[in-house]
């Protein structure tokens, strides 16, 4: 009996490090932007390309590698579209952000209709997914503990190895440090000379490849298909991560724990035969939950903040507008 | 000021130009001649009466679901889950409508009425936390849209199927039918409660005193705190407000076109009266074109799958080129003012 527990304790583990990998990717692609001073919405349209362009890689080529590098690079061209036009032009980030995903949605299934004839979703068709990875030696040094560590697909590893790197990053190198000015200072980044556009713009692209490796990870590790909006929300409650996290990612990482333990703990419970609609809320309840709460937790800091921007505001327009902008 | 009108105008015209051109380009990605499918969706959309009563008939949602967008634009909110109030909205009418024998006329009220209240309801977490913590909106609405359509499916599935039916609730009595206008469609009052509440939300905005501080709020909040806007209170009633329409765009389609609630209901029609709302600028008449533009492409796309080999997606494609063009082009014209573009929800 006690035996019997531990494995459905380390199978439920698993399988929360398994549901954790995507939205974790994507959420730590996000942390880039978040960090420089970006509000990113449009997270879930570049997961879904990069889902989407990942099979076709895939069939395309015959080798899953080919198909991830296909699923990245449709990220990347999404990221440096809303680059332009939110770095650049200046327009309102969440309407291109929302713009994108809508796109993403339309253009996947359109092109899915041109090249497959179908609607709904691909399998098959010679698809190949990412090898499971069975790390030697697991098996002798954990014994029944092995699941853990073991036997995940390439893109698990890489989006927990993601973690340690993005903190080494923004603590240790100049493109973090710079990447964390423009987001909490720009103007003492302007001051020292940093180029506020290339460094948004770097991070916009940062964010597109762990946003498009979310994405293959979806279509070929998770499961080996591609589903109408297959990303199914992750990338909003990337952005609900991100936005009480702001950005760190250790708790970036806590947050997606969290979620993904709430994917596999709802995937247990339909087996139980709850009914399924209530089930699936289960993740997105939470998400709202700890959104609320955590602002509700946040809220002297919200006050400090509001504080602190409305002196630069004041300082801002005593310098460069001095007569006050008049309300139009 | 009407020099400046025309020429906003005038640039949204060039940026649906453009977006038609790369909607283009992507036609032919895809293996189909834009030509054909513009003149497809052209057919399907105005091709005769019936056409334009279908066309008519799918602009209604997108309009009021437009002006629900409209009113958040407004206070500065971004409602995005006037997706799920349209769910839930549509659910709750068609509840009152199986559920509850009452006489012809009041039942159709009580049943909108109870849209109002449901869509009003679903948005008040996200508007309470919006208005007293600052959380998101943006993103709590998103999410609760996945949570209202899994929920109004588990309503329909699991306590209120009817019997023998796929997934679907019971149809509603015909005493809570919206009348329909024309006999050769089901084309029905809902859209002239959209044009009603549109022009009133217009005036509304123009003429009174409520309606010039939500402006305020929306463009200059500081302002408006100055000025003796309680700017909390004020977040909280527009994001409701929006809702609550966001509510009625779910009762107008059930009790006019669908008279039950079924599974999938209504996909998308409130993320196309967002963009109509975002393509007018916030202003609830120019939403009546723009969503008419969009009831348009999408009733034209129905014949769209059946003449060419293009899917129907191929319309939000579209849609979505028109707003990101539209946010660049406008932008490049204010591009002097570099600085109020930014974090405006206005182009």
């Amino acid at each position: 009996m006690e035996i019997l527990d531990r494995l459905v304790n380390v199978a439920l583990i698993a399988a929360t490090l398994r549901t954790t990998a995507p939205i974790l990717l994507v959420a730590l692609g996000g942390s880039f932007t978040t960090k420089a001073g970006i509000f990113n919405i449009g997270l879930e349209g570049q997961m879904l390309v990069g889902a989407f362009f990942a099979v076709l890689g895939s069939i395309w080529t015959g080798s899953a590698l080919a198909g991830v590098a296909c699923g990245v690079a449709a990220a990347l061209v999404f990221a440096l579209v809303f680059a332009v036009l939110v770095v650049s032009f200046k327009a309102n980030e969440v309407v291109v952000g929302l713009a994108l995903n809508i796109l993403a949605g339309g253009m996947t299934i359109s092109l899915m209709k041109a090249i497959f004839g179908t609607r709904g979703s691909i399998v098959g068709h010679g698809i190949v997914g990412l090898p499971k990875v069975q790390l030697p030696g697991a098996r002798d040094l954990l014994g029944s503990w092995a699941p853990l560590i073991s036997g995940f697909t390439p893109l698990v590893y890489v989006a927990f190895i993601a973690v340690p790197l993005l903190v080494l990053c923004y603590n240790r190198t100049r493109l973090g440090l710079y990447i964390r000015v423009v987001g909490e200072k720009p103007e003492a980044a302007e001051a020292l000379g940093i180029s506020i556009t290339r460094v948004r713009y770097i991070a916009s692209l940062l964010c597109g490849l762990l946003a498009g490796l979310a994405g293959a990870h979806l279509s070929l590790g998770y499961i080996t298909m591609f589903t109408e909006n297959m990303s199914s929300g992750r990338g909003f409650m990337a952005v609900a991560i991100l936005i009480f996290s702001n950005g760190d990612p250790l708790k970036v990482l806590a947050g997606c724990l969290l979620f993904g333990f709430a994917d596999a703990f709802s995937l247990r419970l339909q087996t139980f035969g709850y009914p399924s609609y209530l089930v699936l809320t289960v993740p997105y309840v939470v998400a709202l939950v700890a959104l609320f709460a955590l602002s509700y937790r946040a809220r002297p800091r919200v006050i400090a903040e509001t504080l602190e921007s409305m002196r630069k505001l004041l300082s801002v327009d005593k310098n460069a507008e001095p007569g006050g902008k008049s309300p139009s | 000021m009407m020099k400046d009108q025309l020429r906003a105008v005038s640039g949204q015209i060039i940026a649906i130009g453009v977006a038609l051109l790369m909607g283009a380009i992507i036609i032919l990605m895809v293996g189909e001649s834009p030509v054909r499918v513009f003149m497809t969706l052209l057919r399907g959309a105005f091709g005769d009466q019936e056409k334009i009563a279908g066309t008519l008939l799918q602009t209604t949602p997108i309009l009021i679901c437009g002006v629900a967008a409209c009113i958040g634009l407004r206070g500065g909110m971004f409602n995005v889950g006037i997706e799920g109030q349209l769910f839930l909205g549509g659910f709750a009418a068609a509840w009152v409508g199986f559920a509850m024998p009452l006489p012809a006329g009041i039942h159709t009220l009580a049943a909108l009425a109870l849209a109002v209240v449901a869509g009003a309801a679903w948005v008040a977490i996200p508007a309470y936390f919006r208005a007293r913590y600052n959380t998101n909106e943006v993103v709590s609405t998103i999410l609760s849209n996945y949570v209202a359509v899994l929920l109004t499916s588990y309503f329909t599935i699991f306590l209120f199927k009817r019997p023998g039916g796929w997934s679907e609730t019971p149809p509603i009595l015909p005493t809570s039918y919206l009348p329909e206008i024309f006999t050769f469609s089901r084309l029905n009052w809902g859209l002239v409660i959209g044009l009603m509440l549109a022009v009133g939300a217009a005036l509304v905005f123009r003429y009174t005193k409520w309606g010039y501080s939500v402006t305020m709020v929306g463009s200059a909040p500081k302002f408006a705190e100055y000025g003796g806007v309680n700017v909390k209170r004020q977040g909280f009633m527009v994001l409701l407000l929006s809702g609550a329409v966001g509510g009625l765009a779910g009762g107008v389609e059930t009790l006019g076109v669908h008279h039950r609630f079924m599974e999938g209901f209504a996909p998308g029609f409130g993320f196309d009266g967002l963009i109509a709302a975002l393509l007018a600028n916030g202003s609830p008449v120019a939403t009546i074109f723009t969503a008419l533009f969009f009831g348009a492409l999408r009733n034209g796309s129905l014949l769209l799958e059946v003449d060419t080999s293009a899917s129907r997606e191929i319309i939000t494609v579209i849609q979505a080129l028109i707003i990101l063009s539209v946010s660049a082009q406008v932008l490049v014209r204010k591009r002097g003012d570099s600085r109020a573009g930014e974090r405006r929800w206005k182009f």
